[in-house]
C-alpha cells in the first residue's frame, strides 16, 4: 500500500518536474483525441444520414385492380409471414390518390387530373424490411408466392422507377462506409499509439540514467515502471479533459451551422444523449494510449 | 565475460572477512569494476562462485536481484544521484524502494545526513552541490539501509585531495561502526596512508594480497 501510494506520488511529481515533456506529450494526446473524436463524429454522422435514407426505402407491391378483398388479405398475411419483413401496410387506390395529393403542389395537380380520368393509381402494399440488404431476395420471395398473381409490379422490379439502382447504391455505400470507418479507426489508433509511444520514449530516453540508477539502488521493475505508467495515465486524463474543454464550446458554437447546413441535428442529438459514453471513451482512449505506449517504451530499459 | 570474448577477470579467489576494510587497486581496465559489477549482479560470471554472507549468487533469480542490491550499499565514482530529487529525497529513495514506512524514513534520513555532514544541504538538488557533497549524499544513500557491506567504486575519482580525504575518513568511520568496506581506488597516497589490507589486480588476476599493503603496480 505504501509502495502503491509512493508510485502515484512519484508519477505526479515527475509530471511537474519534467514540465516540457509533459506538455508535449499532453499536447499530442489532445490532438490525437480530438482527431479521433472528429472521426467518430463523421462516421456517426454519415451513418445516421444513411440510416435515415435506408429507413425511407421500402418495397412497394402494386396490385391489380381486379384483385378481390380476399385475395388481397391472403397475400398480406403471407407477406407478413416472411422472415425479415417488419410491417405490411395496405394502401388502397383512394389512399394512393390522397398521398399524391398531399405530396406537393405538383402532386395536387396530378391527383386532380388523375381523379378526372377515374383514378388510374393502383392499390399497393408498402412492405417495411428489418434489413434493407435483403430487399432483392424478399422481392423474389413475394413474387414466387402462390397468391402473387394479383401483383402487377413491384418498386424493385420497375426499371422506370429506378429505385432498384438507388437501393443498391445505398446498400453498397453504407456497407463501405462502415468498413472504411472501421479500418480508418484502427489505423488512427495505431498512428496515435506510435506518436505517443515515441514521445514517451523520448521522455524516458532523457531519463534512462534515472532508470539505471533506480535499478542499481535496488528498485524492483514495478517500482521503476509504476511512476511512468502513472504519468502515461495522467497524460491520457489531462488529454481527455483538455479535449473536452475544447470540444464542448466548439460544438456549441458550430451546432447551428451543422444543423441547418448539413442536417447534422440527429448526430448532435446522438452525441448529446451519449455524452457520458463519449467522454468515457475519450478518457479510455487517452489512458489506453498513455499506458500501453509507456509500457512499450520502458521494455528495453528495464532489462536487468 | 564480454561478447567479444575478452576476459576481464580470471582465477580471482578472494575471501573478505566481516568488518574488514579492503582496498582494491589496479590500473584502469584491470578488472576492478568488473569485480564490483559481479558483486551487485550486474554481471554474471561465466564460471566460478560468488557467496556474500550466506547468499550464493547462483541461487538468486532475476526477480530477487533488487533485494540483493538493497543489502549491499554501493557508491560510484560518478555518484549516480537522481537529478530530479533533493539530497533528502535521494537518500529517502533507497528506503522507499525497500518499502520502508514513511514514518521510519522521516526518522532515519536526517540522522544519516547528519552522520555524513549534510544536514544543511538536505533540500538542495544535486546540481547545487560540490563533488564532495554529492559523494557524501551517495554514501548516505548507500548507508541508510544499514548494509553489512559498503562497496565504494573509486569514490574519490572525481574529487580534489581535500574532499577525497573527507570521503575516506567517512568510510573509515563507517567501517568502525561495523560495516565491511570494499574500496577501489587509483590514489596512491590514500592507499599508502590507510595501512589496511590491499588487494592488487592486474590484467584480471590478483597479483598481490597484503594485510597492510602499499600501492604498487
Amino acid at each position: 500500500m505504501t509502495t502503491f501510494l509512493r508510485i502515484w506520488r512519484t508519477g505526479f511529481k515527475n509530471i511537474f518536474r519534467n514540465a516540457w515533456l509533459s506538455t508535449a506529450a499532453t499536447a499530442i494526446m489532445v490532438i490525437t483525441i480530438l482527431i479521433m473524436t472528429f472521426f467518430a463524429f463523421s462516421t456517426i454522422f454519415v451513418r445516421t444520414q444513411l440510416a435515415q435514407v435506408r429507413g425511407k426505402i421500402d418495397l412497394s407491391i402494386f396490385l391489380s385492380d381486379d384483385a378481390t378483398q380476399k385475395q388481397i388479405q391472403d397475400l398480406q398475411t403471407k407477406i407478413n409471414g416472411i422472415n425479415n419483413v417488419s410491417a405490411v401496410t395496405f394502401v388502397s387506390k383512394g389512399d394512393a390518390l390522397k398521398k399524391l395529393e398531399n405530396s406537393s403542389a405538383e402532386g395536387k395537380k396530378l391527383a386532380k387530373s388523375a381523379e378526372d380520368i377515374g383514378n388510374p393509381l393502383p392499390a399497393s402494399f408498402e412492405v417495411k424490411l428489418v434489413n434493407i440488404d435483403s430487399i432483392g431476395q424478399i422481392n423474389s420471395t413475394i413474387r414466387s408466392l402462390e397468391e402473387a398473381k394479383i401483383i402487377t409490379d413491384t418498386s424493385f422490379d420497375n426499371r422506370d422507377d429506378n429505385r432498384r439502382g438507388v437501393v443498391e447504391n445505398v446498400i453498397s455505400i453504407s456497407n463501405s462506409v462502415s468498413k472504411i470507418g472501421l479500418i480508418l479507426s484502427v489505423l488512427f489508433l495505431i498512428i496515435a499509439l506510435l506518436i505517443i509511444f515515441n514521445t514517451i520514449r523520448m521522455a524516458i530516453f532523457t531519463r534512462r540514467e534515472e532508470v539505471e540508477i533506480m535499478k542499481l539502488v535496488g528498485a524492483t521493475k514495478w517500482f521503476v515502471r509504476g511512476p511512468f505508467l502513472v504519468e502515461g495515465t495522467l497524460y491520457g486524463v489531462f488529454g481527455a479533459l483538455i479535449s473536452l474543454a475544447i470540444i464542448i464550446p466548439f460544438t456549441r458554437a458550430v451546432s447551428p451551422f451543422l444543423t441547418s447546413k448539413l442536417g447534422a441535428g440527429p448526430t448532435l442529438d446522438y452525441f448529446a444523449s451519449h455524452f457520458f459514453l463519449l467522454a468515457g471513451g475519450m478518457f479510455a482512449i487517452g489512458i489506453f494510449i498513455g499506458v500501453v505506449s509507456s509500457w512499450l517504451a520502458l521494455i528495453r530499459y528495464l532489462k536487468v | 565475460m564480454y561478447a567479444n570474448k575478452t576476459v576481464a577477470l580470471s582465477g580471482v579467489s578472494l575471501h573478505i572477512n566481516p568488518k574488514e576494510f579492503v582496498t582494491i587497486v589496479g590500473s584502469s581496465g584491470a578488472g576492478k569494476s568488473t569485480l564490483i559489477r559481479l558483486l551487485i549482479k550486474e554481471e554474471v560470471p561465466t564460471s566460478g562462485k560468488i557467496i556474500v554472507g550466506s547468499i550464493d549468487y547462483d541461487t538468486i533469480d532475476k526477480a530477487n536481484i533488487p533485494h540483493l542490491r538493497r543489502r549491499i550499499g554501493v557508491v560510484f565514482q560518478d555518484f549516480k544521484l537522481l537529478p530530479n530529487l533533493t539530497v533528502y529525497e535521494n537518500v529517502a529513495f533507497a528506503l522507499e524502494v525497500s518499502g520502508v514506512k514513511s514514518k521510519e524514513i522521516k526518522r532515519a534520513v536526517p540522522k544519516i545526513l547528519q552522520l555524513v555532514g549534510l544536514s544543511e544541504k538536505m533540500h538542495n538538488y544535486p546540481s547545487e552541490l560540490s563533488g564532495g557533497e554529492k559523494q557524501r549524499t551517495a554514501i548516505a544513500r548507500a548507508l541508510v539501509r544499514n548494509p553489512k557491506i559498503l562497496i565504494a567504486d573509486e569514490p574519490t575519482g572525481n574529487l580534489d585531495p581535500k574532499n577525497s580525504w573527507d570521503i575516506i575518513e567517512l568510510l573509515l568511520k563507517i567501517n568502525r561502526f561495523g560495516t565491511t568496506v570494499l574500496l577501489t581506488t587509483h590514489n596512491k597516497e590514500i592507499v599508502d596512508a590507510l595501512k589496511k589490507r590491499v588487494i592488487t589486480i592486474n590484467r584480471g588476476r590478483v597479483v598481490k594480497d597484503e594485510k597492510v599493503g602499499k600501492y604498487s603496480l
